[in-house]
């Protein structure tokens, strides 16, 4: 008679753990469809009216890819952080204090279109560094643990925003809306596509970037190290101080660039305090789901992309935000859980006799 | 003249900060419940919620009469999500990042559902206040210490005095330590690692449920969506700031109760000064709190670096770190 035993690996392999995580994932989102049956809601059906109202036409596909572009950005840059077991969870405050620097400079600023939107996203990615500075200053030298200081700045940023939108930038024209002026450029187009800009390029061409750097450089060797073992890397001679604060800064400034980018997508081109939705959040789990692989953010944020998208289409068939919330945290349960199911593995044994000891 | 002016907006300062810190004192004694014996929840901000959602529909839906009962409920829902948290982070040492923020999305999620027909309803089961001082205080300085309901003074005297006493006093509260500091030093003197993590965290939970339930019971009589609005993440910077110790919790929950209620009095009495083309200070006083709580983990965090003295504010050894037999 042969039974299956979990056996305890010594070190879960990177492919193995990928799988397991999806399959916790994906296993978390069955069982909220599940949990959405029994409040009378056929989930499943609302499942396929999403699936075909995102890629049954062009509208839907595009639709995906214009809420992937600020979530690939926070996920890329909660991906980097993580490469060295940081945790940057203010990624949506520095992705709001970009999209408000960019909308400083797209405002005030006169010239060549293309000359300001430059300056608009170094000016954005300078923020988003900026607003995590003093977290990693902290983090780096004093030895601030960074998960609630990069939070509570999410705050702090959510009401500057609100009052940009409802005060010093308000558009004044507009009595009704409670946002700031509309920045008068926006990046060019894909050609082909309705509503893309080039922006769409942008977190590609950054995660092949960072795919190069942590492959082929000493510096992503470094972090990695760091990452793994940081007084290790300590006594091998790496400056871990000033990595953790090189990364940090990088980490803003990712998220930040990603606010300028939501921001001169088409249509947007204003701020209000409804800017974020959630993206720090989105990306933060997409990071998570990738396990802080940078080809991996790709797929993964082009999946919750998709289920973002889903979900508005949810909300008009009456599905609430708040039920979205639960799903998301379900989803995440189930990327930890998958995480812990990768350090062990099904071995089938032998057993010849019962109550016998199985040979090892 | 001056002097009673001050003694008296001073007076209502503290006056409303006490009752708008209470959810944080609770929250932030939840939370640093577990953290002592080496889990961190950061699901503070679901279970607040929670908390307080199942109070209202303990009032509300099954018409509980007794404020401490619908407290309890509260408690006791927080703590069944609470369980389920600490089943995955302990029983299976699922990272606890990643769980705590789903227990606080999922939490979020949960309390406004439930709550989606009950926005502005009042609730009319609440806590009365008490006065120990019996009539010492009229007038006086006391005043504003003295005139809450009975869940305050729980909140910031009997509660942290328990626990002081318990972790520095007893042989209980070291074993606790020992299981936050060295849990495999804990377990080889024979203290359950596992269990005492269990039982922590899940009366941390019920603890920081509590906290949820107080708002609505007394603090903001009505329920309204997103109740928590952040007071989890304060909580948990509160702990930060107090270096895991139950006395300074309650000093930095109040600093932070001050902060809030300096944004309503600033309101109530019409505080304008023009900033940044803005004619009204309502924003920059709504970021005070999370920023004043930010610098509050700040400065005694570079003190002691610069100082030296890091053993004593230094988070348990153990925290946010799994304990597994197997790899000893």
């Amino acid at each position: 008679m042969s039974t299956f035993r979990l056996e305890r690996r010594l070190e879960a392999d990177a492919r193995q753990a990928a799988l397991t995580r999806i399959g916790g994932a994906v296993a978390a989102m069955i069982l909220s469809g599940l949990l959405l049956l029994l409040t009378g809601r056929n989930a499943f059906s609302i499942f396929w009216e999403a699936l075909d109202a995102i890629f049954g036409s062009q509208r839907g596909i595009e639709g995906v890819a214009l809420r992937a572009i600020p979530i690939l950005m926070t996920a890329l840059a909660v991906a980097l952080s993580l490469r060295m077991r940081i945790w940057n969870i203010g990624s949506d405050g520095q992705f709001l204090f970009g999209a408000f620097a960019a909308v400083g400079v797209g405002i005030h600023m006169g010239g060549p279109g293309w000359l300001v939107l430059i300056v608009m996203a170094l000016a954005a990615t300078a923020a988003g560094a900026v607003w995590i500075l003093v977290p990693a200053f902290a983090r780096a030298y004093w030895d601030v643990n960074e998960i609630i200081t990069t939070l509570l700045l999410n705050f702090v940023a959510v009401q500057l925003v609100a009052w940009a939108s409802l005060g010093f930038w308000r558009d004044s024209e507009a009595a009704v809306t409670q946002s700031t002026e509309a920045v008068p450029y926006t990046l060019a187009d894909l050609p082909g596509t309705d509503r893309l800009s080039i922006g769409l390029l942008v977190p590609f061409v950054l995660a092949g970037i960072l795919w190069w750097i942590f492959r082929s450089t000493t510096i992503g060797y470094e972090i990695d190290t760091i990452g793994g073992n940081p007084r290790a890397a300590a006594f091998a001679g790496i400056r871990v101080r000033r990595r953790i604060l090189l990364v940090m800064l990088a980490t803003g400034g990712i998220a930040g660039l990603g606010g300028m980018l939501q921001l001169s997508a088409p249509g947007a081109q204003t701020l209000n305090s409804g800017f974020s939705a959630q993206f720090g959040l989105s990306g933060f789990i997409v990071a998570a789901l990738a396990g802080a692989a940078f080809m991996g953010v790709i797929g993964g944020g082009l999946f919750i992309a998709s289920m973002f998208y889903a979900g508005l289409v949810l909300q008009t068939k009456g599905l609430s935000v708040y039920i979205i919330f639960g799903i998301y945290g379900l989803i995440l349960t189930g990327i930890a859980l998958g995480e812990v199911a990768a350090r062990y593995r099904l071995v089938r044994t032998q057993e010849a006799v019962a109550g016998e000891a199985v040979p090892a | 003249m001056i002097l009673a002016l001050i003694d008296n907006a001073f007076l209502s300062l503290i006056g409303t900060a006490i009752p708008a810190s209470t959810v944080v004192v609770l929250a932030a004694t939840g939370a640093m419940l577990g953290e002592r014996v080496g889990v961190l929840n950061l699901g503070q901000e679901g279970l607040i919620g929670i908390g307080a959602v199942y109070a209202v529909i303990a009032v509300q839906t099954w018409g509980v009469s007794s404020p401490w009962v619908a407290l309890l409920i509260g408690m006791v829902a927080a703590a069944v999500a609470g369980t389920l948290f600490a089943i995955a982070v302990v029983f299976f040492r699922a990272n606890q990042v990643l769980v705590g923020l789903a227990l606080a999305l999922g939490g979020i999620g949960l309390s406004n559902q439930l709550g989606t027909n009950r926005n502005g309803t009042p609730i009319t089961t609440l806590f009365r206040e008490v006065n120990p001082g019996g009539g010492l205080d009229d007038g006086g300085i006391l005043e504003a210490f003295l005139h809450h309901d009975p869940v305050v003074y729980v909140a910031y005297l009997f509660l942290p005095a328990v626990l002081w006493f318990v972790l520095t006093r007893t042989r209980h509260g070291m074993n606790m330590r020992a299981v936050g500091e060295n849990p495999a030093a804990a377990d080889a003197v024979g203290v359950s690692v596992v269990w005492s993590r269990l039982g922590y965290t899940i009366l941390g939970a019920a603890i920081s449920g509590a906290g949820g339930a107080y708002m609505v019971l007394s603090f903001t009589p009505t329920w309204s969506p997103d109740i928590a609005r952040g007071r989890g993440w304060v909580a948990l910077a509160v702990v930060i700031f107090a270096s895991w110790k139950p006395g300074r919790v309650v000093a930095g929950a109040l600093l932070y109760g001050t902060m809030i209620s300096l944004g309503t009095t600033a309101q109530a009495r019409g505080w304008n000064l023009p900033f940044l083309g803005s004619s009204d200070l309502s924003f920059f006083l709504s970021m005070l709190p999370y920023l004043v709580t930010l610098v509050a983990i700040l400065i005694p965090a570079g003190a002691a670096k610069i100082g030296r003295r890091v053993r004593s504010n230094r988070a348990p050894a153990a925290l946010a770190v799994p304990y597994s037999r197997e790899e000893r």
